[in-house]
């Protein structure tokens, strides 16, 4: 029996492959999945306070991917509190929850009121969230922003605290260690690239936001490029996202340097995909000889 | 629900360039409801599932009806019988026939025939008796498949049955209204008869609940998710002017 336990900023996960934010709700709505192969999830991103979402059309398919501007739909974090958190304390995986806010303030704020709460096993924190003191920019895409929403949310909680990166910067390596200068115990990498699609009917775009995040296949060599190069930039462990639809593409991320992997856009396509590929991850190591995954040689030269 | 490989046992063509495909699928034939849908996967094709209302869900076949209208259209149009597809299904909350009605008019355009064969037979057992009204834009592109209701044609130009809209011509005094089609013919329903039931379409992403893409906008504020809180709804509370009445499909690389 291969042994795929991880270790990751101070937990123990019973395998590599978790579910991304967005991809899986709440936790309970995803059907047809055998979760004792879950190591774990994120949760839909969530606010302080409630949000309606943007306005239809939200998602197109585009060749091998899709563009969804969602806009963060929630009920706000005292629903999460009370309708869904009590069910998280009684599973066997942990439950991170997405955390989403406009201001450095409101990181910290939000943080404050779900450390502790019982189901909430850790933290992933979504810069890729327009800053209203700096005129919409996002912080994701500022170092120096990014580090300060880091150190807000670790100065207020002791549990793990991972940093979402945007892959939509010069260098996500700067980023990175900034966010690990600042207290983060992982970092997930990537979020979704920003794309847009033009309906040549109506000559508008497709999306009524406009702009999208661009996920599933289409990013996945992008993806790898680049959580090998935030793993490459820092010590703390890296989560790889980006188009995981097979074991194949999740082996990937782990050799080029990465300690686990989310998957996402696949769960909407077929609600057992993380099953299927955890399955074929222990397939490929028992295959290639391995005892446990950490066995496995990760390509992650320092040079 | 259920997620099953099923073979394309049955093709036929109802209207120009309108084909009905039949899927050998037991579990999800038995299950499935009127306006409920299944969500088919090709593999090799498209990233995403494809929803489709059931058409007819008998002797362990589900069928859909469909045009070509982007890249996973025209490739299940392109199937053999016998190749597979992943069907998923059934989804989303349906039509509800109500104890003590007496009559019900089924109110139609175009493809929006797709969830009605199903529900028709529903109502037909249930002691209902069912008015069909179907538009469409020429006799030519009329859904030619009925099963002993009565049924009422319009056309744009007048080349079969009243010349307009659907709406206009359904039989008054009908204990119910059910409607699919174009969301600004179902949007006139809903000024007529706002208790009507109106099946809506959008673009969905995962069809089970997850993704929040297919959003309907509420009249009373915020959105559902087509594929769970619908694709049903009561025709008033949806907000129609919010709704796209343009879906643009995708072309797939």
């Amino acid at each position: 029996m291969t042994d795929l336990s991880v270790k990751l900023g101070g937990l123990r996960l019973r395998g590599p492959v978790l579910a991304a934010s967005g991809t899986f709700g709440y936790g309970t709505e995803v059907p047809l999945l055998d979760r004792s192969k879950l190591a774990g999830m994120v949760s839909k991103g969530i606010f302080l306070r409630p949000r309606t979402g943007t306005p239809p059309a939200r998602i197109v398919e585009t060749p091998s991917g899709m563009l969804n501007a969602i806009g963060l739909q929630g009920p706000g974090v005292e629903a999460l509190i009370r309708d869904h958190a009590p069910l998280w304390a009684g599973w066997d995986f942990p439950v991170f929850v997405n955390l989403n806010a406009e201001s450095v303030e409101e990181y910290g704020e939000l943080t404050s009121r779900l450390d502790g709460v019982p189901g909430v096993a850790g933290f992933e924190v979504n810069i890729s969230c327009p800053n209203v003191d700096q005129g919409g920019m996002y912080f994701g895409n500022d170092p120096v922003a990014a580090g300060r929403v880091t150190a807000a949310v670790r100065r207020r909680t002791k549990l793990p605290v991972w940093v979402k990166l945007t892959p939509m910067v010069t260098d996500i390596g700067v980023v990175a260690r900034a966010v690990e200068a600042e207290g983060a115990d992982a970092l997930s990498a990537v979020n979704t690239f920003v794309g847009m699609s033009i309906d040549l009917n109506t000559r508008l775009p497709r999306l009524a936001n406009r702009t999208g995040g661009l996920s599933g296949p289409a990013i996945r060599p992008l993806a790898v490029h680049l959580a090998h190069q935030a793993a490459r930039a820092v010590r703390i462990p890296v989560v790889g996202i980006g188009g995981i639809v097979s074991a194949e593409d999740a082996l990937e991320f782990l050799v080029a340097g990465c300690a686990a992997v989310q998957v996402g856009t696949a769960t909407f396509i077929e609600g057992g995909a993380i099953a299927r590929i955890h399955d074929g991850i222990a397939a490929y190591l028992a295959g290639q000889g391995f005892d446990s995954l950490e066995e496995l040689p990760r390509y992650l030269p320092r040079d | 629900m259920f997620e099953t490989s099923a073979p394309l046992v049955e093709r036929r063509q109802v209207a120009r360039d309108v084909f009905v495909l039949g899927f050998d699928a037991p579990e999800v034939a038995g299950a499935a409801l009127p306006g409920q849908f299944v969500n088919l996967l090709l593999r090799p094709g498209p990233l995403l599932r494809r929803p489709f209302s059931v058409y007819r869900a008998l002797d362990g076949r589900v069928e859909i009806v469909l045009r070509t209208v982007g890249a996973g259209t025209a490739q299940l149009l392109s199937l053999d019988r016998g190749d597979q597809v992943s069907v998923l299904g059934p989804l989303g909350h349906g039509f509800s026939i109500e104890p003590g009605w007496r009559s019900l008019a089924l109110v139609t355009g175009g493809l929006g025939v797709a969830p009605m064969p199903i529900t028709a037979a529903a109502a037909r057992r249930a002691g209902v008796e069912v008015t069909w009204v179907h538009g469409a834009r020429t006799a030519a592109d009329l859904c030619s498949a009925w099963e002993g209701e009565r049924v009422v044609w319009a056309t744009d130009d007048g080349s079969q049955g009243h010349r307009g809209s659907a709406v206009g011509v359904v039989p008054d005094g009908v204990d119910a209204v059910f409607a699919c089609g174009p969301n600004p013919m179902l949007a006139a329903v809903a000024e007529r008869w706002p208790d009507a039931q109106v099946a809506v379409e959008t673009y969905m992403g995962c069809g089970t609940g997850v993704c929040l893409g297919c959003a309907v906008p509420r009249r009373a504020g915020g959105y559902d998710r087509a594929c769970s809180e619908g694709p049903v709804y009561r025709a008033a509370d949806v907000d129609w002017p919010g709704l796209p009445s343009h879906l643009h499909y995708a072309v797939g690389a």
